[in-house]
């Protein structure tokens, strides 16, 4: 049948390029637009928000977003590969929570603790995402049951009691400094650099563009997709663990309520950096600015003194206005 | 008969870019009538079809229903006017039961609670009274999900019928039956006919035809080159009809290729599709392989490449057998394909040019799994030269690329990836003439390197234009396995359309 509907479909030759230099500059545009927002953010705070420029305080900052930011590095890398994982915030409540019992109540030395949850927290995502390619299940769903479980893991292997965990050389991998900068921030501004060289300069990094692009087309190129996918929860499960490492460290202590909600201020700040939940776009630079976006915008919301439900109110609609954005700024479909 | 027509269309017109699809159609179709169309890919046929039945415009020319001058704007508006079109895509929904499909959209309501409900005892109803009509027996309750082909098949006939058409078209009905299942769908086509409904019933099966149709109309460059009864409608004059006289092959390669063997497929199977294939493919030789939709051809392909399990038969590549085909290991060995689906399987569209064609190659670009730019920018832009890709830059995203470029993007990401066999599904879909052109060039010039190619194409022409050798498929069968000098377009024609059962006759 169908040679008709084929010349339909595609017309004769076309004057091809125009789209694509369009198409980098829109991602200049989307990218330099946060940009702006940013510094625009950061002057208008500086100017009303008395406190808000002192080193103190953006120091501050920068050590809270460390902990959202270091998973946000491995989310990006999820988002790319068009998956996605909603079990972190319990995978960091869970890490925390067995530091505590195998640091304080069997006994372990914290070295041997510390190795032992990274390793359990990566297997974890192993899990997730041989889940996810070997039955086909989304991985959205796979990692819903996850954030359950594990959370509910953390309870119980606390009794729901915090454990207090008092350890000089522990307290500061969370709160110490090197140079005046907090120890977290380096590691975060690290493993950014790490993920954006592993994105953009190695095979693997251009697998999972390829793979979020798709999946079909990558598959049929001979690259091992499922491999791929695996990996991309693996490597959410290990950044999460790191993230609650250094928050047991800043807490000293254990404690299963902790990091609720962390997902989706992961994911909303790998979305407002412009990465596409459709997979096969995004970058690390991206994130970077979309993390210290939401950064600034809880600080300088809490200096100036707005109240918290109006702050969760304000995120949202922040969320709402990227996502709009970069809608509006993508190409239109043609048929 | 002097009776006026069910159908008339007259001097119906339509163009794509690029291609005059309907130049000056006339047809008439009286009710109770069996007409076969037949016609080959690109002859206008379906474009017709799809004005029929709502799917797209005429450019000009006059529609006549029962009388009635009718323009048909949408699907809806043929059914109104008592046209109803069965395609071979199925267009069912997998989770609603037979009923519910059957009367999708149209479902008998009532209110529960105050709320529009649907009336599923109606539903059922008046499904099993379609069915009834076909006097097929399937439960209407049942979920589409879990029938089998054949049976969806009936669901969406039963479906048109639902409708209570004057004018059933059915597009390629039997292209994904099982023999058995084809007597029983050609019994219900003449019982719908004995009924008063007219059918337009398009297939390239000849030997279906006697059986079903009163007579056939024949569709060539856009127009309807004649219509015979069907007792005087022998495979010959079809095939003539079908071609005229105009066509001639315009290259002249006749190489045999006697180099070593690269590729074997001995005995493969799998169900429905591959009914026992073996074959040889030598160093540097094009094998095309022609055969209607439904014949197997890309499912072969498939099974080759290790996208789909063979239930029997192996697959030998330069002499070591490939006991569970992946694309990775038919990568590994020199093999790669350029599937039927570009957009969907063959390209990234969201990857620039360069990334599109150093996928298939990212160990050759890269040290130590990091990924050398250098390297990459050569690689991409040596190809970009080499196929003459017509791209501003190697930067830009591969959806910016025309339908031919694209098609030069997956062709040449397996060329980096130095294959040595390459599976090509349909190459020229949807690209331009001057692309297509280009491809077949390429198709040569790449077996005059010595890269073996299986060429499959549903247009016949191109196959005998590029091939040294051209398998001939039917249902899932090695047909006729002719060397180029002894092809012809009648020949390849003629075998693809007529049953083995017949041809053996």
């Amino acid at each position: 049948m169908s040679a008709d509907q084929r010349h339909e479909a595609v017309g004769g030759p076309r004057s091809i390029p125009e789209a694509a230099p369009a198409g980098r500059f829109r991602a200049f545009l989307a990218r330099s637009g946060l940009l702006l927002a940013l510094i625009i953010l950061f002057v208008v705070l500086a100017a009303v928000a008395p406190n808000f420029l002192s080193a103190r305080n953006l120091l501050n900052v920068l050590r809270q977003v460390s902990f959202v930011g270091i998973i946000a590095c491995g989310m990006t890398m999820a988002l790319i590969g068009a998956e996605v994982d909603l079990s972190v915030g319990s995978v960091v409540a869970l890490t925390c929570c067995l530091l505590g019992v195998l640091n304080q109540k069997l006994g372990w030395p914290l070295g041997l603790a510390i190795a032992a949850v990274l390793v359990e927290s990566t297997l974890m995502g192993v899990f997730a995402g041989w889940i996810r390619v070997k039955w086909d299940i989304p991985g959205l769903i796979v990692t819903i049951a996850l954030m359950l479980s594990l959370r509910g893991l953390a309870y119980v292997v606390t009794n729901a009691f915090p454990i207090p965990i008092t350890n000089d050389s522990f307290a500061f991998l969370g709160s110490g400094d090197v140079l005046g900068v907090p120890f977290p921030a380096i590691l975060f501004l690290l493993t950014m650099a790490l993920f954006g060289f592993i994105s953009t300069r190695t095979v693997y990094g251009r697998s999972v563009y390829a793979v979020g692009g798709n999946a079909e087309a990558t598959r049929l190129s001979g690259i091992p997709i499922n491999r791929v996918r695996i990996l991309l929860f693996a490597t959410t499960g290990l950044l999460a663990a790191v993230a609650g490492i250094l928050l047991t460290s800043r807490l000293s202590s254990a404690n299963a309520g902790v990091a609720v909600g962390w997902e989706f201020d992961v994911i909303s700040a790998v979305i407002i950096g412009g990465t596409s939940l459709f997979g096969g776009e995004g970058s690390m630079f991206g994130t970077l600015l979309g993390v210290l976006f939401i950064g600034l915008l809880g600080n300088g919301m809490v200096m100036l003194g707005v109240n918290p439900y109006y702050q969760q109110v304000a995120r949202g609609v922040i969320i709402l206005l990227a996502v709009l954005l970069s809608a509006l700024q993508r190409p239109k479909t043609t048929a | 008969m002097d009776t006026v027509p069910i159908l008339e269309a007259h001097q119906v017109r339509k163009r794509y870019p690029g291609v005059q699809a309907l130049d000056g159609v006339d047809f008439r179709l009286e009710a109770g009538e069996v007409r076969a169309l037949i016609g080959k890919n690109g002859a206008g046929k379906s474009t017709f079809v799809k004005i029929l039945s709502g799917a797209t415009h005429p450019d000009s020319g006059t529609l006549t229903v029962q009388g009635r001058p009718t323009v048909i704007h949408s699907p809806a508006e043929a059914f109104a006017s008592g046209i109803a079109t069965v395609y071979q895509e199925m267009s069912l929904v997998m989770g609603l039961s037979v009923a519910e499909n059957i009367l999708l959209g149209r479902w008998p309501r009532s209110r529960r609670l105050g709320m529009p409900t649907i009336d599923t005892r109606r539903t059922v109803a008046e499904a099993r009274e379609a069915l009834d009509l076909m006097g097929v027996s399937l439960n209407p309750r049942e979920q589409v999900r879990r029938l089998s082909v054949p049976q969806r098949q009936m669901v969406e006939i039963a479906k048109a019928i639902s409708f209570k058409p004057k004018v059933l078209i059915l597009d390629e009905p039997t292209s994904s039956l099982p023999a058995h299942e084809v007597d029983a769908l050609l019994a219900l086509v003449r019982r719908l006919a004995e009924s008063g409904v007219a059918v337009i019933y398009v297939s390239h099966r000849l030997q279906e035809l006697p059986r079903v149709a009163d007579s056939l109309t024949v569709f060539r460059d856009g127009r309807q080159v004649g219509t015979i009864p069907m007792p005087e409608a022998t495979p010959e004059r079809i095939v003539q009809m079908m071609i005229g006289s105009e066509w001639k092959r315009s290259s002249s390669t006749t190489r045999s290729a006697t180099g070593a063997v690269r590729l074997s497929v001995k005995d493969a199977v799998r169900k429905r599709f591959i009914r026992g294939v073996s074959f040889d493919l030598h160093e540097g030789e094009v094998l095309g392989i022609a055969g209607l939709l439904g014949s197997g051809r890309t499912e072969l392909l498939r099974a080759i490449f290790g996208l789909d399990r063979l239930d029997a038969g192996s697959i030998v590549v330069n002499g070591r057998t490939v006991r569970r085909p992946t694309p990775i290991r038919m990568k590994s060995l020199g093999v790669g394909m350029t599937p039927e689906d570009r957009k969907g399987e063959g390209i990234v569209a969201s990857l620039s040019v360069a990334k599109n064609l150093t996928l298939t190659s990212l160990d050759r670009i890269s040290n130590a799994r990091v990924i050398s730019r250098r390297a990459e920018r050569d690689l991409a832009g040596g190809m970009v030269k080499a196929l003459s890709i017509r791209t501003p830059s190697t930067a830009v995203q591969a959806r910016a690329l025309s339908g031919g470029n694209q098609q030069k993007l997956v062709i040449g990401k397996w060329l980096n990836s130095q294959v040595q066999v390459l599976l090509m599904d349909e190459p020229t879909r949807g690209i331009d003439i001057e692309a297509k052109n280009q491809v077949y060039g390429l198709v040569r010039e790449l077996a005059a390197r010595g890269i073996s190619i299986i060429f499959v194409s549903s247009e016949i022409e191109e196959v005998l234009e590029v091939s040294d050798r051209i398998l001939v498929f039917n249902r899932g069968r090695i047909a006729a396995d002719l060397p180029i000098g002894q092809a012809t377009l009648e020949n390849v024609l003629a075998i693809s359309m007529v049953s083995e059962e017949q041809a053996a006759v």
